[in-house]
């Protein structure tokens, strides 16, 4: 039996510690394998980073001005009569109004060069308004996640902290919103507003989901409570305020986190749900109007309402797939147990 | 365990509450009322500005609208509380007649989305779980987290369009038949928006189920069973199964409550007059009576709901007790 050698610990080569190499660096490597172990989170994450691009740069990437109303010619007008007219202005009374109109608006033309998707209902080039659509879905997705998860950990984390009287009116209340069908409170929220905003409806759609953030955070934060840390601190003497937003908030952080990402898509469906019902923002082009006014065109012409779905669909399942990825990354102790709302 | 029941049970009631003056305050402050919306345009009274708010007042007094809120908000409690919901300002009828009128489509769809979500889920989340990591896992996931993605109404718009398109049946939008109506009729018009939401709601339990079901196949006890030499039908349906089951009964119910509420969009695509297309009419005419009956009758009903749900973990698993 030959000898090995005894390794003197401290002797051989440690590669350096990720932890010990400038953030950058680290931010790198831990995208890179971010990608490499979650393929569809990774696919998720590059159609939002696309998505971001298409809604900034929508000016650029759109052919032609989203309320710009194309028109075709007639193939009804009758030039001579139109001529005829112009005279005789009683001739207009015997024949079809179609017949003095040389050009009329570009309904529902079929994909072509000119227009990649085809036109709506309007005669206005669908591709262009598909662009233009991202911008409403990624700000009220983005701003009522964040809102909900702002006002929900604060909540929840005073809830759990304080605990007591506290606590139990804090459930109750929460309990109340949720027993709220959750659309039905939307709906009377974004009425109190006669005509409402982009704003108004993000606000509406936070608060509705604030209610599950604050369960989540809340049972995180009687956990993380009851830390050595926690006793430490209090033992030193740090006031609550220091403690709940010091030591227990940046403790929590990765449900959060979590909650944030995987509730974007559900407020973006929200959303489309509130425009097709024709609640939404009546200056904004948004996308679950489009599939109504798709809707209202019939069978004859399904393009409209396919595309402009497809396009919910294809966003709210990349953030589905980098929310869910982000969650087995950041706490898989969340699986199942979301702070999603459903509408 | 009576107990329990009981506790949970009047803790409902300062939720009940709570959603009541919600609904009372919001409705109220709703901007446009009744009123002026509907009557004043029924019949255009006078030119005369001074007389039209006169006859505006007297149509106010006679709904009960010209006391201050606060006093409306003590008087509709105490409606409440003898049971009574109110009346409609727009058919005079208390609000309730409505709602039970709209209870059967409602449940109709909601049962009909709860069987196509169950008998889609519970074996695709199955044979997704037994056959982890395989092709066939892949493929049922991808349509699972995909069927989640689309937005509901959309699924609903376009099996609509492309059944008349294709003209695969006629769908009557106009006759609204229940089941016991006209079985045929009936099945044709909801078993479209049945689809879209069965689709949607089974995606979330077939992706639960998945999970729970990698987690229970693992326990010792399914070892065991495999030792025993007991065939696959039987490990996988009767022991784990059956044990993976208690979590997804938690979602279904919990869908129940969802389900009522997401039901107005498909009410409103497919004009049934169920629950969520009243309330609709109800928000649009300031119809604030019936809203408030609306809401409370939901929001108490989901309350209860979680109560069973809760209670029914006890049935499925006796290892959970109540205090």
């Amino acid at each position: 039996m030959s000898e090995r050698p005894l390794a003197i610990p401290g002797t051989e080569y440690i590669p350096p510690s990720l932890s010990d190499r400038p953030w950058i660096v680290r931010a790198a490597v831990q995208t890179g394998r971010f990608f490499r172990t979650k393929p569809l989170g990774g696919f998720g994450v590059a159609v939002i980073v696309l998505l971001v691009f298409v809604a900034i740069f929508a000016d650029q990437l759109d052919r032609y001005d989203p309320q710009r109303v194309f028109e075709v010619p007639n193939p009804e007008y009758d030039p001579e009569l139109a001529e005829q007219a112009l005279d005789n202005p009683s001739i207009r009374l015997l024949h079809d109004e179609d017949k003095f109109t040389p050009t009329v608006l570009a309904r529902n033309l079929p994909p072509s060069s000119e227009h990649w998707l085809g036109t709506d209902n309007n005669g206005r080039d669908l591709y262009s308004r598909i662009v233009w659509g991202s911008q409403v879905s990624l700000i009220v997705g983005i701003g009522a996640s964040l809102l909900a998860v702002l006002v929900g950990s604060v909540f929840g984390i005073v809830s759990a902290y304080f605990g007591g009287v506290v606590d139990m009116v804090m459930q109750r209340i929460a309990d109340a919103f949720q027993a709220f069908p959750p659309l039905i409170l939307l709906l009377l929220m974004i009425q109190v507003i006669d005509t409402p905003s982009l704003t108004l409806i993000t606000v509406a759609l936070g608060i509705v989901g604030v209610a599950p953030v604050i369960r989540i955070v809340r049972s995180t934060v009687l956990a993380t409570r009851e830390e050595v840390y926690v006793t430490a601190a209090v033992t030193l003497g740090a006031s609550d305020l220091r403690i709940m937003f010091r030591h227990i908030l940046p403790n929590i952080m990765a449900p959060i986190i979590v909650v944030f990402t995987t509730s974007i898509g559900v407020y973006i469906l929200a959303e489309a749900s509130l425009s097709f019902l024709g609640y939404g923002d009546p200056r904004k082009i948004s996308w679950g109007k489009m599939v109504n006014e798709g809707r209202l065109l019939g069978a004859a012409k399904p393009l409209m309402a396919l595309w402009t779905g497809l396009a919910i669909t294809v966003v709210v399942l990349a953030f589905n797939l980098a929310g869910d990825a982000l969650r087995d990354v950041l706490d898989p102790r969340l699986r199942g147990a979301s702070g999603r709302t459903s509408f | 365990m009576r107990t329990y029941v009981i506790r949970r049970a009047l803790i409902n009631i300062p939720v009940i509450w709570l959603v009541c003056t919600m609904v009372f305050f919001a409705a109220n402050v709703l901007p446009g009322d009744f009123v002026a919306q509907r009557i004043a345009l029924q019949n255009p009274i006078s030119d005369n500005p001074q007389l039209q708010e006169q006859q505006l007042n007297a149509i106010r007094k006679q709904l009960g609208l010209d006391k201050p809120i606060l006093e409306r908000y003590v008087l509709y409690l105490r409606d409440l509380l003898r049971g009574d919901l109110g009346e409609s300002y727009e058919t005079r009828r208390p609000a309730i007649e409505g709602f039970i009128e709209g209870l059967p489509y409602t449940i109709q769809l909601s049962v009909m989305v709860l069987i196509i979500a169950v008998i889609t889920s519970i074996p695709i989340g199955v044979i997704s779980a037994i056959r982890q990591d395989t092709i066939i896992d892949y493929v049922l996931r991808v349509i699972a987290i995909t069927a989640l993605a689309a937005p509901n109404f959309w699924v609903a718009t376009m099996l609509l369009l492309y059944i008349v398109r294709y003209d695969l049946w006629t769908v009557e939008l106009t006759r609204h038949p229940l089941l016991w109506e006209d079985p045929v009729a009936s099945f044709k018009l909801f078993i479209i928006p049945a689809i879209a939401g069965g689709l949607a709601t089974g995606a979330t339990v077939m992706r639960l189920l998945r999970s729970t079901m990698l987690e229970v196949l693992r326990q010792d006890y399914i070892r065991t069973a495999w030792a025993k030499g007991l065939r696959e039908r039987v490990v996988v349906m009767r022991h784990a199964l059956k044990n993976a089951l208690i979590p997804v009964v938690t979602v279904i119910g919990l869908s129940v409550a969802t389900l009522i509420s997401g039901n107005v969009v498909f009410e409103y695509i497919f004009n049934i007059p169920g629950v969520g297309n009243r309330v609709l009419r109800a928000i649009n005419a300031r119809d604030v009576p019936v809203l408030q009956a609306f809401v409370l009758l939901l929001a108490t009903s989901v309350v209860f709901v979680n109560l069973a749900v809760d209670l029914l973990y006890g049935v499925l698993d006796p290892r959970i007790r109540y205090s």
